[in-house]
C-alpha cells in the first residue's frame, strides 16, 4: 500500500504543493511562481515536493487538485475547487474556525464553515480583481515600490486617505493623482490597503460574520492587509504559518479521505488527536505571533477572559465571546 | 426527421427568431405579429391568422440602444430598443406590449417612438390576483386586445378560430409537459439546453409546425437513459429573457443534471393550459389566472400563492438536491422577491446558489467555480 497523498494547488500567480503521510502529517510542501500557461511552476511545485520528501510521484495513494488550472493536471486522480480546499485546509490549521478569508492572487473569497467543518456558504470576487493580490501588484506598480515591502511601508500611513474605485485600474489613476497631489506614499498605501479590507467586508457581510477567522492566500503574508481587515472586521485574524499552502492542504486532506476509505486505513484517536492538536499548535497564530506554538488569544479578549485551559477551551471562549 | 434534427431545427429558430419570421412571411405572405413576453395569449393573434411571435433578447451587443435606454435597464429590455432602435424588427407588422413590470413599459415607449410605422397593440392585464373582479377586469382586457387585432386585420375574429387556435396551443403545450415528466422521471435524457430550444422556438414557431416537430421529438425518447451520479437540480428565476445557452452547458458540464426549472423559457411559458369549451375570452382570462396558481410570478400580487412555497414542493417532486437561481440583473421583480426564497430556503436547509446574469456576458471560468462549489457542497452534505 502507498503511505502517501499530494495536493496540489495550481492557482493564477502560484503553484503550491503538499504531500501528507497517512497520519495527515505535513511531509513536504513547496509554494512557486507560476508560468501560469505553460504549466512550468506547477511542474517545479511538485518536483521540489516531491525532492524534499524523498519521494516519486508513483508513491502517491492519491493526488487532488484545485485552483483555476485544477482540470489541467495530469497527475490529479480528483479535483476540487478552491473554495472546498482552502475551507478543508483552513479548518485543519485552525481548528473550529469558522470563517475563511482567502486572497489569492486574482480571486478573493469568503467562506463560512459549519460546525462539522463544511463550507456552509461562500461569497467570491465575481466581477473584477479588486481586493486581490493583482490588486496590490498594479498599485504596488503605481508607487513604484517592491510587491514584498507593501505592506511594512503602508503600516507606516499617519493620514487616512480614501480611494473610491475598486476598479484596479481606476484605483491606479487615483493613486497616481493622490501622489501627484504630494501625499506620502506610506499614506496612499494605507488607502489602497483600506479599500482592500472594505472589499472583504463586503464578502464577509454576504456570507456572516462569525469567528473565529482564518486568513489564507498570498495576502495574508501582508502585515498591512492583515492590520486593515483585521481592523474593519474588528476581530483577530488567526494566520496559519504559512497560509498559501491552505488550499493545497485542503486538496491533499481530501485525497486523504478518499484513500484511507479505500485501503480501509484505520488512524487511532490518540494519533488523530495528537495531530490535530500539533497542526493547531504549529500553524495557528495571531498576527505578530507566527510559529509560537500555540494559539495565541488576542490581548484585549484575554482581558475578560483569561486563558485556562487547552485549545479547546480557549477556541471555545473565543467563540463565544465573538 | 431524427431526434437530433429535430433539436437542431428548434435550435436553429431559437438563435435566429427573426430569420424565421421572415422567411415564415416570405412563404405565407400573412403578418407578423411580435410581443413582450410573460402573460401574452398567442391564440388570439394566430385566431387572427397571423404569426404571434415573443420577441427574444438577442445576443449582439447594445450600440444604438444605449441612446434610448439608460444602462440600469435589464438586458432584456434593453436589447428590445437596440434591436428597434438598429432595425431588426421591421419584418413585424405589429408588436403587442404587455404592462407587466415599469422597465417593459419603459422599452415599450421607447420602441413606439423608433418605429413610427408599426402597429403597436398596448394591453394592460390586473396584477392582483385574487379580488373578486380580477377574472372580469382580465376578461375586459383580453376583450380589448381582440377589438384591436380585428381593427389591425380588418376582419373579425370568430369565436371557433379562437377555439380551435387555443385546442392547437394546449396540444403544443401538453406535447412539451410531456417532455418536462419524462426528464423528471429520468426516461428521457433532455439538457437543459435541448429543453430551453423546444420552449423558445414554440415561442417562434408556426404553431401547427412546431407541434408537429414535437410530436416526433417526444415519440423518439423509446429508451430509458443510463442512471447517472450526477446533482439533481432545479434552475429558477429569468422571467423574460432566455438564459445564454452556454451558462446551461457550464452548470450541467459540472456533475449537474436540470430535473425541473420554473424559467419563462421553460416550464412557466407551457405550465397553464386555456380552456377549451365557453366562451374563449373568459377562458383566456382563466388561463391567465390559473397561470399565477400553476408558477406563481413575483410580478403578480395573490395572497394565497407564495412563489418560494411553490418551489420548494416542485423540487421535493423532482427530487432535486438544490436549485440554482438565475437572476437578470436590474430584474426588479425578482431582485425585491429573492430574499423571501433565500429565506424560505435556508429554513427549509435546502440548498440554492444565486447567480446574477448579464446581457453582456459573464465571466464563465469565476462562475464555473462558484457551481462546481455548490455542487461539492450539496454531494459533501448529502454524504455528512
Amino acid at each position: 500500500m502507498k503511505r502517501h497523498v499530494m495536493g496540489i494547488d495550481f492557482g493564477s500567480t502560484t503553484a503550491k504543493c503538499v504531500i501528507l503521510d497517512m497520519k495527515g502529517n505535513i511531509v513536504a510542501d513547496s509554494v512557486a511562481h507560476m508560468g501560469a500557461v505553460s504549466g512550468e511552476g506547477v511542474k517545479a511545485a511538485i518536483r521540489d515536493t516531491l525532492d524534499k520528501a524523498g519521494l516519486e510521484q508513483a508513491d502517491m495513494g492519491r493526488t487532488v487538485s484545485t485552483g483555476y488550472g485544477r482540470r489541467m493536471l495530469d497527475e490529479a486522480d480528483k479535483n476540487y475547487t478552491e473554495i472546498t480546499c482552502h475551507a478543508r485546509g483552513a479548518v485543519a490549521m485552525v481548528p473550529g474556525a469558522r470563517l475563511v478569508i482567502d486572497i489569492g492572487g486574482q480571486d478573493s473569497k469568503v467562506i463560512s464553515v459549519d460546525s462539522n467543518g463544511l463550507v456552509a456558504q461562500f461569497a467570491m470576487n465575481d466581477r473584477c480583481a479588486a481586493g486581490t493580490g493583482k490588486f496590490l501588484e498594479v498599485l504596488a506598480r503605481a508607487v513604484e515600490i517592491d510587491l514584498e515591502s507593501l505592506g511594512d511601508t503602508a503600516l507606516e500611513a499617519k493620514e487616512k486617505l480614501k480611494i473610491s474605485s475598486m476598479c484596479a485600474t481606476f484605483a491606479e489613476t487615483e493613486v497616481i493623482s493622490l501622489l501627484a497631489e504630494g501625499y506620502a506614499k506610506t499614506d496612499v498605501l494605507g488607502a489602497v490597503h483600506a479599500a482592500i479590507a472594505a472589499r472583504t467586508l463586503g464578502l464577509v457581510g454576504r456570507v456572516g460574520k462569525n469567528g473565529p477567522v482564518v486568513m489564507t492566500g498570498g495576502v495574508a503574508k501582508n502585515p498591512a492587509a492583515v492590520k486593515y481587515i483585521q481592523d474593519a472586521l474588528g476581530m483577530p485574524l488567526h494566520l496559519p504559518h504559512k497560509p498559501q499552502i491552505a488550499g493545497a492542504l485542503g486538496a491533499a486532506l481530501l485525497g486523504l479521505d478518499d484513500y484511507r476509505k479505500q485501503t480501509a486505513y484505520v488512524i487511532s484517536e490518540e494519533e488523530d488527536m495528537a495531530h490535530e492538536d500539533q497542526m493547531a499548535q504549529d500553524k495557528a497564530c495571531i498576527p505578530g505571533c507566527r510559529g509560537t506554538p500555540e494559539l495565541v488569544v488576542d490581548p484585549a479578549e484575554a482581558k475578560p477572559a483569561p486563558r485556562k485551559g487547552g485549545l479547546k477551551s480557549i477556541l471555545s471562549t473565543l467563540q463565544d465571546n465573538l | 426527421m431524427d431526434r437530433s434534427d429535430i433539436i437542431a431545427r428548434f435550435a436553429e429558430v431559437a438563435q435566429d427568431p427573426l430569420a424565421y419570421a421572415a422567411a415564415w412571411k416570405a412563404r405565407t405572405g400573412k403578418q407578423v405579429i411580435g410581443s413582450f413576453p410573460m402573460n401574452f395569449p398567442g391564440e388570439l393573434a394566430h385566431a387572427a391568422d397571423t404569426l404571434p411571435m415573443i420577441l427574444q433578447e438577442s445576443d449582439e451587443a447594445i450600440t444604438v440602444g444605449h441612446g434610448v435606454l439608460f444602462p440600469f435597464y435589464c438586458g432584456y429590455t434593453r436589447s428590445m430598443v437596440d434591436q428597434a432602435a438598429s432595425g431588426k424588427f421591421d419584418v413585424l407588422d405589429a408588436i403587442m406590449f404587455g404592462d407587466h413590470c415599469v422597465q417593459l413599459l419603459g422599452a415599450a415607449d421607447a420602441i413606439r417612438m423608433k418605429l413610427t410605422d408599426t402597429r403597436v397593440i398596448f394591453f394592460q392585464l390586473i396584477s392582483s390576483m385574487c379580488d373578486p373582479w380580477t377574472q372580469g377586469r382580465s376578461e375586459e382586457s383580453f376583450g380589448k386586445l381582440r377589438d384591436e387585432l380585428e381593427d389591425f386585420i380588418g376582419a373579425k375574429v370568430s369565436d371557433a378560430a379562437l377555439h380551435a387556435s387555443i385546442r392547437l396551443f394546449n396540444k403544443n403545450r401538453a406535447l412539451i409537459r410531456k417532455l418536462y415528466e419524462m426528464r423528471k422521471a429520468g426516461t428521457a435524457a433532455i439538457r437543459a439546453v435541448e429543453m430551453q430550444h423546444v420552449v423558445k422556438s414554440s415561442m417562434i414557431m408556426d404553431k401547427a409546425e412546431h407541434t408537429d416537430l414535437l410530436q416526433e421529438l417526444v415519440a423518439s425518447y423509446t429508451d430509458a437513459p443510463a442512471a447517472d451520479r450526477n446533482v439533481r437540480l432545479h434552475l429558477s428565476g429569468h422571467f423574460c429573457q432566455a438564459p445564454k445557452p452556454e451558462l446551461l452547458n457550464m452548470i450541467e458540464s459540472c456533475g449537474v443534471t436540470v430535473v425541473g426549472d420554473d424559467l419563462y423559457h421553460g416550464f412557466r411559458y407551457i405550465s397553464t393550459d386555456v380552456p377549451e369549451t365557453g366562451d374563449p375570452v373568459a377562458g383566456l382570462a382563466r388561463w391567465y389566472m390559473d397561470r399565477n396558481t400553476g408558477v406563481p410570478c413575483p410580478t403578480r400580487v395573490q395572497n394565497n400563492v407564495d412563489w418560494e412555497a411553490y418551489l420548494l414542493d416542485a423540487m421535493r417532486e423532482e427530487k432535486a438536491d438544490g436549485m440554482i437561481v438565475l437572476m437578470a440583473k436590474f430584474c426588479e421583480p425578482h431582485m425585491y422577491y429573492y430574499p423571501e426564497v433565500k429565506e424560505a430556503f435556508e429554513g427549509a436547509g435546502v440548498p440554492h446558489l444565486l447567480i446574477e446574469t448579464e446581457h453582456e456576458g459573464m465571466a464563465m471560468e469565476g462562475l464555473k467555480t462558484r457551481v462546481e462549489t455548490f455542487v461539492e457542497i450539496v454531494k459533501r452534505r448529502e454524504a455528512a
